[in-house]
């Protein structure tokens, strides 16, 4: 039941819009791609994905589609919308801003 | 969130909140997909198949909490949380549909009574007498300050008042005046409630159109002498008039006054319609012979009612109005025919009659009354549905236990346990609005079904339907703080074990139940006492003098002034005339009259200043009195016809026994003087005994007898006489008749009136025994039910009892004193409870001559022994079976 408490707020948000935004994943291919992309720095246990998926959706940022997969079966494949990509647009943008801050005060720190 | 979001989400919200079972069974496919990928993955790395299932569940995490958060996040997630406790609710209620029925109809009589009467005393205190547009409904309720006895004094408007306010207000847009009046009806026997009105009182009370024919037109109800016509109500045409379709055009007699009938008032209106016959207010002076209120300058009797006109507020009108009656004030003061130096103030109301200062104590406290221990019925209520639920929830412990196991919060099992009382209460609530409907229609042709002009009109408005809301969350909240108590401190180890011992539910909370309910129903049962009691103590007190055999001959002359002359040679005639009747023995005129409550006077001994005497009742009597009323002179003498003298008073006056012991306490009072307010000496002459006259069955105080002068008119006429009544009864109308045919008089003996009093106790009486039936019942069922629970909890402990060498009697015997220590406890509580509302209720009947005591002993006395009684039968089944325990069942069920 571990929650990504490590995680900034919304910053698994974040990443999960952002690997969306490049290809339409299920449930878990996206988890995979998670885990490569962060190079396992993000400890989150595949079952937190999915709350995390589902309130995506409600705030319609994403949505979602059952799609045939090899050997006749089926996935829920989640894409995002144009308001999630717009979203998307300005989490990044506010993301720069606060990091370039945040390293700004740190590298003065460092002085 | 922005609007296009809600386009996005709006069919999902719509989807998740409707087609939920397929949203679930959705994500289980999701999630089982995600874990079965991930253990190919696994597999595929080399693994095991059992070993990459296992991984595959490991790295993702607890199953079941993924879903639960999962879901959360899903719209309306508390509704579907709700809709789940809801199904669950239903379901635990569907499996002891006995159970569930019982707490149902437990509440829904609770619930019902309650808000019925509720109903009922909205319609009558609450609510703007009037359904068209109540906001701009005003009474005025007028208030002298600076009266006679220097109180303050709420009163009525003088026709000139009435006029000045007609005449000059602008904030009002219509005024109409009225006052109720009792008037006897053709030659019937009965007192009928009369209305008289300006012509625009139905226009402002908004009923505007008449069932039958028409209502008064405007020039009906002006000048000295108003038009001779009438409006009837329904409810009257029907029962006097059996309806009569022609009735219009007719000519019936009102206190003797001919008047014809122009129309009908619909009854569904009749609510507030304060009378049964409507008249123009200009033809009181024919109905009343006694005053002649209409011109009188100085004499208020007019209730004002009326509509503001639009852009006004009631502060408006109150302030105008202040204004108009300070004016008239000062012509009243101005004019000086009397010594009254009038002062008036103003209360502008929304017409109910709470609002009204001179019975907003009365009303307050009657509905305080009646609902008071309609709330005591509703709490016994739920005090048996929480015995049930408390039983039930422990019987399913073990359930509750797994549930807590499996990772529900206690908080969450507590909204689950609400939700079943909630569902209980609000299926009673809806069994109960049928309730509602009936009781005040019951209770209303129980008390008034004489008088069938009174019909309460339901219709539920914004109170009713809150004070049925307010009932509904407080019984569900009674009714499951025990059960979520007991799950709350539920210990998951030993109930899981399934080995929960006796102490699961404390002795404490069972005793308390019991207590409860003993003393709930102890209040209720005093009532149904002092009620059941009240018929037979009027009937069968003796009050000290002749009731059967005294007839009281009401008269209505107008004494006053140039009409003096013409009414002494009325009473004059009179009696002549009644004592040429044979069977009359004598005829006496009183002061008083019996079973009323009188103001005292202030008595002085001689040497005593203005201020230090003491109280004493003050009755003026004609010679003949003490004879006629059978009154025998204990020492002294009573009146002679020498002691009235032909100048001013008389110097004799006659004491009570009270009277004597009071002023000359040991010694002799013959020959004593004492002082009255004027300052006249007057000299004790007779003592007689004291009289029960004020209350019933109580004797009076002390009580003074002064002479009345040989001039002196009007007072209380009586005749004593010998035999039967009734033809005597017809004889004396008849000649009162004789002498002046307008006088329509119901002369009744003072045993008749009783009579009629005790009826009138006996309906109320027959409300508060239902209602005490019901407590009764509701309290014995519930003291049953909470001791077979306890002896159920118990059976392991005296299984063990009676392995240790207890026997049965041992047992039996301390269920039992366990419990009569609770029914005494209860019926200490009960006390405790039913005191205070005693003397709430003496202090609204201080008026009334009902014999109320506030520490009645026979009253606590025969409740407590009536309450035990049953609750003893009551405890004697699972006292019983609490002795047949078998221990070796008992103990190998562990």
């Amino acid at each position: 039941m571990s929650k990504p408490a490590d995680l900034v707020q919304g910053t698994l948000d974040v990443l999960v819009l952002k690997i969306l935004a490049l290809q339409p994943l299920h449930g878990w291919a996206l988890s995979q791609r998670l885990k490569q992309v962060s190079g396992e720095v993000l400890q989150v246990s595949d079952g937190s994905l999915y709350p995390a998926l589902h309130k995506l959706e409600q705030q319609g940022w994403i949505k979602a589609e059952w799609k045939p997969t090899e050997n006749n079966r089926r996935a829920k494949f989640y894409s995002l919308t144009r308001l999630g990509r717009r979203h998307l647009e300005q989490e990044a943008a506010n993301w720069e801003r606060i990091s370039a801050a945040i390293s700004g005060v740190l590298r003065l720190t460092e002085v | 969130m922005r609007l296009e979001n809600w386009l996005y989400t709006i069919p999902l919200r719509i989807r998740s909140l409707l087609l939920r079972q397929r949203r679930d069974a959705e994500l289980d496919e999701e999630l089982r997909d995600h874990i079965e990928r991930q253990a190919e993955e696994n597999r595929s790395r080399g693994m095991g198949e059992e070993e990459a299932r296992l991984a595959a569940l490991r790295s993702f995490g607890n199953f079941v909490a993924v879903r639960e958060q999962t879901h959360e996040t899903w719209a309306w997630a508390t509704i579907g949380r709700l809709r789940q406790d809801f199904r669950c609710a239903l379901r635990s209620a569907r499996r002891a549909p006995l159970f569930s029925a019982v707490a149902v109809l437990a509440l829904a009589l609770g619930i019902g009574l309650n808000t019925g009467v509720f109903t009922m005393l909205n319609a009558m205190f609450l609510r703007a007498p009037t359904f068209v547009d109540p906001a701009s409904f005003v009474q005025l309720c007028p208030r002298y300050s600076g009266w006679f006895t220097g109180a303050d004094q709420n009163s009525s408007f003088t026709t000139e008042d009435f006029d000045a306010i007609r005449s000059r207000s602008h904030t009002l847009d219509e005024v109409s005046a009225w006052r109720q009046y009792s008037a006897l009806l053709e030659q019937g026997n009965k007192y009928i409630t009369t209305l008289l009105m300006t012509c625009n009182y139905f226009h402002v009370l908004g009923i505007d159109r008449a069932e039958v024919g028409r209502f008064f037109a405007s020039g009906e109800c002006t000048g000295r002498t108003g038009a001779h016509v009438a409006v009837l109500s329904e409810p009257v045409w029907k029962n006097q008039f059996g309806a009569d379709p022609r009735i219009v055009g007719k000519t019936i007699h009102i206190n003797g006054v001919p008047v014809t009938v122009i129309g009908v008032a619909p009854s569904d209106a009749a609510n507030y319609l304060l009378g049964g016959v409507f008249l123009p207010y200009t033809l009181e002076p024919q109905l009343n012979h006694a005053e002649d209120l209409l011109t009188s300058p100085d004499t208020p009797w007019l209730s004002l009612t009326g509509r503001l006109r639009p852009g006004f507020t009631r502060a408006d009108a109150r302030a105008e109005l202040t204004a108009i009656m300070n004016q008239q004030d000062r012509v009243y003061v101005q004019r000086k025919t009397t010594a009254f130096d009038r002062k008036t103030s103003l209360v502008v109301t929304d017409g109910s009659e709470i609002e009204s200062p001179a019975i907003h104590n009365l009303a307050l406290g009657l509905m305080v009354l009646m609902l008071g221990p309609l709330a005591l019925i509703l709490l016994l209520a739920c005090s048996n549905v929480a015995t049930l639920f408390l039983s039930r929830t422990l019987a399913r412990r073990g359930e509750i236990a797994i549930r807590l196991a499996l990772g529900v919060s206690r908080s969450r099992l507590a909204g689950m346990l609400l939700m079943e009382s909630l569902l209980t209460v609000c299926i009673g609530g809806a069994l109960s609005l049928v309730l509602a409907y009936r009781v005040p229609l019951i209770i209303m042709n129980i008390m008034a079904a004489d008088q069938a002009n009174f019909v309460v009109l339901l219709r539920p408005d914004w109170r009713v339907l809150g004070y049925l809301a307010i009932l509904m969350a407080a019984a569900t909240v009674l009714s499951s703080l025990m059960p979520i108590r007991a799950a709350w401190k539920l210990d998951l180890l030993t109930a899981l074990k399934g080995r929960e011992g006796a102490a699961t539910v404390r002795s404490r909370t069972t005793s308390g139940l019991i207590v409860t309910q003993i003393a709930l129903g102890f209040v209720l049962v005093c009532a149904a006492v002092i009620f059941g009691r009240m018929p037979g103590l009027i009937k069968g007190m003796n009050p000290g003098f002749e009731i059967h055999q005294t007839l009281n001959v009401p008269i209505d002359v107008n004494t006053s002034g140039k009409n003096r002359a013409k009414a002494q040679v009325f009473y004059r005639d009179l009696e002549g005339k009644l004592l040429a009747i044979p069977g009359v023995q004598s005829v006496a005129y009183a002061g008083l009259q019996p079973f009323d409550q009188h103001p005292p006077t202030e008595i002085r001994l001689p040497r005593q200043t203005k201020g230090t005497g003491q109280p004493a009742t003050v009755d003026d009597v004609s010679t003949r009195f003490f004879s006629l009323f059978g009154i025998r002179v204990l020492k002294g003498r009573a009146f002679l016809s020498s002691d009235v003298s032909s100048v001013g008073a008389s110097q004799v006056v006659v004491v009570s026994e009270a009277f004597a012991k009071q002023f000359w306490p040991g010694g002799d009072p013959l020959g004593k003087a004492i002082v009255m307010p004027d300052d006249r000496h007057l000299t004790v002459v007779g003592v007689v005994p004291d009289t029960r006259s004020e209350r019933f069955g109580v004797l009076d105080g002390p009580r003074l007898y002064t002479l009345r002068g040989p001039s002196d008119l009007g007072g209380n006429l009586y005749v004593g006489f010998l035999g039967s009544a009734k033809p005597l009864k017809t004889a004396v109308r008849e000649a009162v008749k004789s002498l002046d045919p307008t006088q329509t008089i119901v002369p009744q003996t003072i045993w008749e009136s009783l009579e009629d009093q005790a009826e009138s106790m006996v309906a109320v009486a027959r409300i508060v025994l239902a209602m005490a039936s019901i407590a009764l019942l509701m309290a014995v069922t519930g003291v049953y039910c909470v001791l077979s629970f306890a002896v159920n909890q118990r059976r392991r402990e005296f299984g063990i009892k009676m392995v240790l060498g207890a026997s049965r009697t041992v047992v039996f015997r301390s269920v039992l004193v366990g419990a009569m220590r609770n029914i005494a406890i209860g019926l200490m509580c009960g006390v405790a409870l039913a005191e205070p509302a005693m003397l709430l209720f003496n202090r609204l009947l201080a008026r009334s001559p009902l014999p109320l005591r506030p520490f009645d002993l026979t009253v606590f006395g025969i409740s407590a022994v009536l309450l035990a009684a049953v609750s003893l039968i009551a405890m004697y089944l699972p006292a019983s079976r609490a002795m047949r325990t078998d221990p070796m069942r008992v103990l190998r069920t562990d």
